[in-house]
């Protein structure tokens, strides 16, 4: 399937803003399940300095500075990626979970894909035993991993409620556990935060979910906008699997990754620092449209 | 120091001498099992602590109290200070009167182990940012790097810029029981306490000369000249700009940082004082942007750079990371070097150093098992009641708020399991290590000497020879009997450590007996902050003067408030007026007696305008730019706020306020006088001093508006020549009473009269004339354009036919040249907000 995207940032700001110097993460990566066509970022004012590098965790960065002042800043990515994922495995195949807690401390690799990154608090996900606890009605002594893990995945979409004003982008995971509702960005990091507890490395994943439901389905939350979702390690076999809490499904054809990292604070999808006083207003929007459609 | 001789007083030196040590050292029982400094396993004094004490019981004991309070003296005046985390106010720095004396053998050892530790530590972080052999070769798991917070996995493959990962690195530590030197920990992400010790090393070999001298005690001054060289040496130029990061006042030890500033000759700067250009490191500077070559960083890695590291952080520099990538920056440590201080990698290190660098370890640290190994967390596990659990990465353990460590003796059955299972579930956040209990040293407690536990922090520094290690070192002493971990604050304090030299210590250095600071002339240009900071100290001084001045008035004119015909009533109610629009009373305070009302605005704390409050701030503006300040003005400034902000005993009377006021009018008389006849004639005496001129043309251009205007009474012009203290002059030029038309040319043409706004513009006008200008065509900037507009039309009026409305342009031009300085030499439309703005669906 080959997607078109568009997602554009507009901030107004209530008075001048002399310069602004930004980290984007806009721009789908390519991996084993996807690969970006064709890409653009779109900027006005126009960026004194714009380039792109890949982080750590191989996600496309572009430092942006802009030295012009302005009251208004638009930020448009568009790009075309093409997603063609292997099938999910079956669960019941995937090794035990004990045996991925014994496994993950043992490989012998710092590369980001290292299962070493995804095990330990992160900034945005701190461990929290009542979460951990909760998880592990999912997690008997033996079951295979992924049958696990899409078990605890199934819980918190069923027991966590969808709710768009209930958080914001700093809401810590024992808040958003204590609350039982969120967006998808708390779904994730309490999922994170579980598995992580119980010994298992776990990621985030950014990206975006298609908009027209297939005929016949129902509509997908978190359409029309980014979205976020969680990548399990199941092993040096199975490796990263990604699940959708959000959606209580496996990451599939209908996802397009952007960036991965350990929490949402590693794939932020604009960070900046800005010179100027004064409150803005946001606008996001985020149209994914399958080609020929 | 005759003193320090035998027999130079009368009392007998010679005999009485056996005696008092005899005396100091009964009693003195160390804890048993643990070793001691002062006492071998013998129980005989060691030779070198005999040697000194021998040397101390020569000193008379009226002597001895004397060059004590010498030193408690010295370090008052040094403003030695510490503060304590969450703390606003620093706290003077305790310091043991005796010195840790070590023998020079026990030093080789640890000065060897220290110097290996550097090595190890640095091919350590060279494999673990570069090729990764240790890890993918099975030497060091993945977890145990990766587990760590200051681990910077964005830092991999980046080459240090001036080829080292570590340029200072310290190490705490110890003496075991079995009389062995032990590594407690290590410290690479920036360590702290160099700088105390040096000051530390000032005030104690100043108080006992003769004694450091016949100790052959060595010299601190090498090691930091020699770190100085490492530093210069990673740059790209030849004569590099060295920066120091500090994260700020408010840093628990933002005194030493000023002090090393001041000692090594670096440029003191903030997060906000640097910007990145182009890849490249920028100081903000009255002359505009200067290249920063080195930084030695006294902030933590994950506070760097809030654009690629902690969004949340105020203290960083944007793009700073992007700079270390490309290499257009040294930064010392290179960021991602904290990772050494884990306890997870103390395991390691026999191992490690066997395979990096092919030695035997010299030194051991303490025997640590990292619980994220199957065969480690059973013998973890296995020998529990033996062990100390810790967190294998952070401060505190895991899973609690700031517990430190567990004892496995002191769980119960109950928590033991719970461990158990914690070890089982999570192990790599945590170690097994054994029990370390701490050797103790000889402290002087009520004329006895007492055996108290400490930690010895070593440090080394990369030379262009290699590493150096700092012969003595930063000592903590416990006041607890027992302790294991021991950092400034509650019951510590710090003691100066002596090594004992076999010969006289580097001949060079001999004659002058103390350690001699190096002379180091202001350097380079002045960073935009610090003039900033200057220019409002100015102001807040000249503020706090003239709220004094008002209330002056306000409560001489009190007095005799009924005199027939004086118009006395109608002043006071102006001046009371005045002191509300100036935020020092509040509004219902005009219907208040007026010593009551002198009393909040002098000594009242809720007003912000109350001269108490602006004295605060000229404190706060003076402590951070301290290093650029004389000890005597920091201290003035101190002693200013100290007079206002003591409560009025008696709020009401009006003598009393008077008596305040001028008390503090004389400090600020003195802070004037020290100003000009001891600040260096650089740059930044002309920003405080142009504070100050500006801050005066205002407040006389106000008084004048409101005591000196068309229909003014004498007594209103009399006030007036009160408030800008120029009733001599008058008096001197004038035999009639107050005339308007010369009070106010006194007041604000009169460029004779140094009271007077034109004189005060003329001066700001000279000050600008001498800053360095940015423009290359050689047009006038903004800030000298104003000044000469303003100075030429002040030279060409008249007083006599001044209204109010002109003297009010006069004020707002005034307040235009203020903002025009602001905006050209400071920074500009503030500092950066970073921020995360977006959020996902």
């Amino acid at each position: 399937m080959i997607y078109e995207i568009r997602h554009i940032t507009t901030y107004k700001y209530d008075s001048p803003v002399a310069a602004a110097a930004c980290s984007l993460r806009l721009l789908p990566r390519s991996d084993d399940g996807q690969q970006t066509l064709d890409s653009g970022l779109e900027i006005t004012p126009r960026p004194a300095d714009a380039c792109e590098r890949r982080d750590f965790f191989g996600n496309r960065v572009t430092a942006v500075r802009i030295d012009t002042p302005h009251r208004e800043l638009r930020i448009a990515a568009l790009s075309r990626v093409s997603v063609r994922r292997p099938s999910t495995p079956a669960p019941g195949l995937t090794p035990a979970w004990e045996a991925i807690r014994a496994a993950a401390p043992a490989v012998r690799s710092l590369e980001s894909t290292s299962p070493a990154h995804f095990l330990f608090p992160s900034r945005q996900v701190a461990l929290h035993a009542p979460a951990t606890e909760w998880a592990a009605a999912s997690f008997a002594h033996g079951r295979p991993i992924l049958e696990a893990a899409s078990d605890l995945m199934a819980r918190i979409n069923g027991d966590f409620r969808y709710q768009k004003e209930a958080t914001e982008v700093s809401t810590t995971v024992p808040e958003a556990f204590a609350a039982r509702k969120g967006v998808c960005q708390d779904f994730a990091h309490v999922m994170i935060s579980a598995l992580r507890g119980l010994g298992l490395p776990a990621a985030y994943v950014s990206g975006y979910i298609r908009t027209q439901p297939p005929p016949g389905k129902a509509r997908l939350v978190g359409a029309d906008a980014s979205h976020a979702w969680v990548s399990v390690w199941c092993g040096p076999e199975f490796g990263w699997l990604g699940l959708d809490p959000t959606n209580n499904q496996h990451v599939g054809d209908d996802h397009i990754v952007v960036a991965s990292g350990r929490d949402y604070a590693d794939v932020s999808p604009i960070d900046g620092v800005f010179v100027g006083s004064g409150a803005h207003q946001l606008n996001v929007s985020v149209d994914v449209r399958p080609e020929g459609e | 120091m005759a003193g320090e001789r035998p027999g130079a007083r009368a009392g007998g030196g010679r005999s009485a001498s056996p005696r008092r040590l005899e005396e100091w050292s009964a009693g003195y029982a160390p804890l048993p099992g643990v070793a001691d400094e002062f006492v071998a396993p013998d129980g005989a004094v060691r030779p070198h602590w005999r040697k000194f004490m021998a040397g101390l019981a020569r000193i008379e004991p009226d002597e001895m109290a004397q060059r004590f309070a010498a030193a408690d003296r010295r370090i008052r005046e040094m403003g030695i200070s510490y503060r304590v985390h969450g703390e606003t106010n620093e706290r003077s720095w305790p310091l043991e009167r005796l010195p840790l004396v070590i023998s020079s053998d026990d030093w080789r050892d640890i000065s060897a182990g220290i110097e290996q530790r550097a090595r190890l530590n640095e091919a350590l972080l060279a494999d673990v940012y570069g090729p990764g052999r240790l890890v993918s070769e099975g030497a060091l798991p993945a977890a145990a790097v990766a587990g760590s917070p200051d681990y910077l996995a964005s830092m991999g493959g980046v080459k240090p810029p001036g080829g080292r990962y570590l340029r200072f690195f310290a190490a705490d530590v110890g003496r075991g029981p079995d009389g062995r030197w032990w590594v407690l920990g290590d410290r690479a992400q920036a360590p702290s306490g160099a700088g105390y010790a040096l000051e530390n090393r000032l005030v104690v070999s100043g108080a006992l000369p003769q004694l450091y001298r016949d100790m052959n005690a060595e010299r601190l001054a090498p090691f930091f000249r020699d770190f100085r060289a490492g530093l210069t040496q990673a740059a790209e130029r030849s004569s590099p700009r060295i920066c120091l990061l500090t994260p700020g006042p408010y840093s628990q030890t933002y005194f030493e940082q000023a002090y090393l500033a001041r000692y090594l000759g670096f440029l003191l700067v903030e997060g906000d004082d640097l910007v990145v250009r182009e890849g490249k490191v920028f100081v903000r500077t009255i002359a505009g942007l200067k290249r920063a070559d080195v930084i030695w960083r006294r902030v933590d890695a994950d506070w760097c750079d809030p654009l690629e590291l902690n969004a949340a952080s105020r203290i960083g520099v944007p793009g700073l990371m992007e700079a270390v990538r490309t290499g257009a920056v040294a930064i010392a440590n290179m960021p991602g070097a904290g990772l050494l201080e884990s306890r997870a990698l103390l395991g390691f290190a026999p191992a490690l150093c066997q395979r990096l660098l092919g030695e035997r370890l010299l030194l051991p640290n303490t025997a640590t098992w990292w619980c994220g190994q199957p065969d480690e967390r059973r013998h973890v596990i296995d020998r529990l009641d033996d062990m100390v659990i810790a967190g294998a990465f952070g401060e505190t353990l895991p899973g609690s708020r700031d517990r430190r460590s567990i004892l496995g003796s002191d769980l119960d059955p109950q928590q033991r399991a719970a461990m158990v299972k914690t070890l089982e579930m999570r192990g790599m956040d945590y170690v097994g290590q054994e029990v370390v209990r701490l050797s103790t040293m000889p402290v002087w407690r009520n004329g006895k000497l007492e055996p108290r536990p400490f930690v010895l922090r070593v440090y080394a520094a990369a030379t262009p020879d290699g590493w150096r290690v700092m012969p003595g070192g930063f000592c903590r002493v416990s006041d607890a009997a027992d302790a294991r971990a021991i950092s400034m604050g509650g019951g510590v304090s710090s003691a100066d450590v002596w090594i004992a030299g076999d010969r006289p210590a580097d001949m060079s250095t001999l004659l002058p007996a103390r350690e001699s600071v190096r002379v180091v002339r202001l350097l380079g240009n002045l960073p935009s902050r610090a003039a900033d900071n200057l220019f409002w100290l100015g102001r807040y001084l000249e503020r706090a003067e003239a709220t004094c001045r008002i209330v002056r008035c306000l409560c001489a004119r009190a007095v005799d408030l009924d005199a027939p015909g004086s118009g006395a009533r109608a002043a006071v109610e102006k001046l009371q007026r005045l002191l509300v629009a100036w935020g020092a009373a509040p509004a219902e305070a005009t219907d208040a007696q007026p010593g009551e009302i002198a009393a909040v605005a002098l000594a009242g704390t809720e007003h912000y305008g109350s001269a108490a409050s602006i004295s605060s701030m000229a404190r706060r503006s003076a402590s951070v730019i301290r290093e650029r300040l004389s000890q005597d003005v920091g201290r003035l400034v101190s002693a200013l706020e100290e007079t206002l902000s003591r409560p009025i005993a008696n709020p009401g009377s009006e003598l009393e306020a008077i008596e305040r006021a001028e008390a503090a009018l004389r400090t600020i008389a003195a802070l004037s006088g020290l100003v000009n006849e001891n600040v260096n004639r650089v740059a930044g005496w002309s920003f405080l001093d142009m504070g100050r001129r500006v801050e005066r043309a205002l407040n006389t251009c106000r008084f004048a508006r409101t005591f000196g205007d068309r229909d003014a009474t004498t007594e209103n012009l009399d006030v007036l020549l009160d408030l800008i203290d120029s009733q001599i002059t008058y008096r001197s030029r004038y035999v009639v009473g107050a005339a308007l038309a010369a009070v106010r040319d006194m007041a604000l043409l009169d460029p004779y009269n140094p009271r007077s706004v034109g004189f005060q513009v003329a001066r700001i006008d000279e000050h600008l004339a001498s800053l360095p200008a940015l423009r290359p065509d050689g047009m006038l900037e903004p800030p000298r354009r104003l000044s000469i507009d303003l100075n030429a039309a002040l030279s060409t009026q008249d007083a006599e036919n001044l209204d109010q409305s002109q003297i009010l342009a006069l004020e707002q031009r005034v307040g235009g040249l203020a903002d025009a300085i602001s905006a050209r030499y400071f920074l500009q439309g503030g500092a950066g907000r970073a921020e995360k703005p977006t959020g996902f669906a």
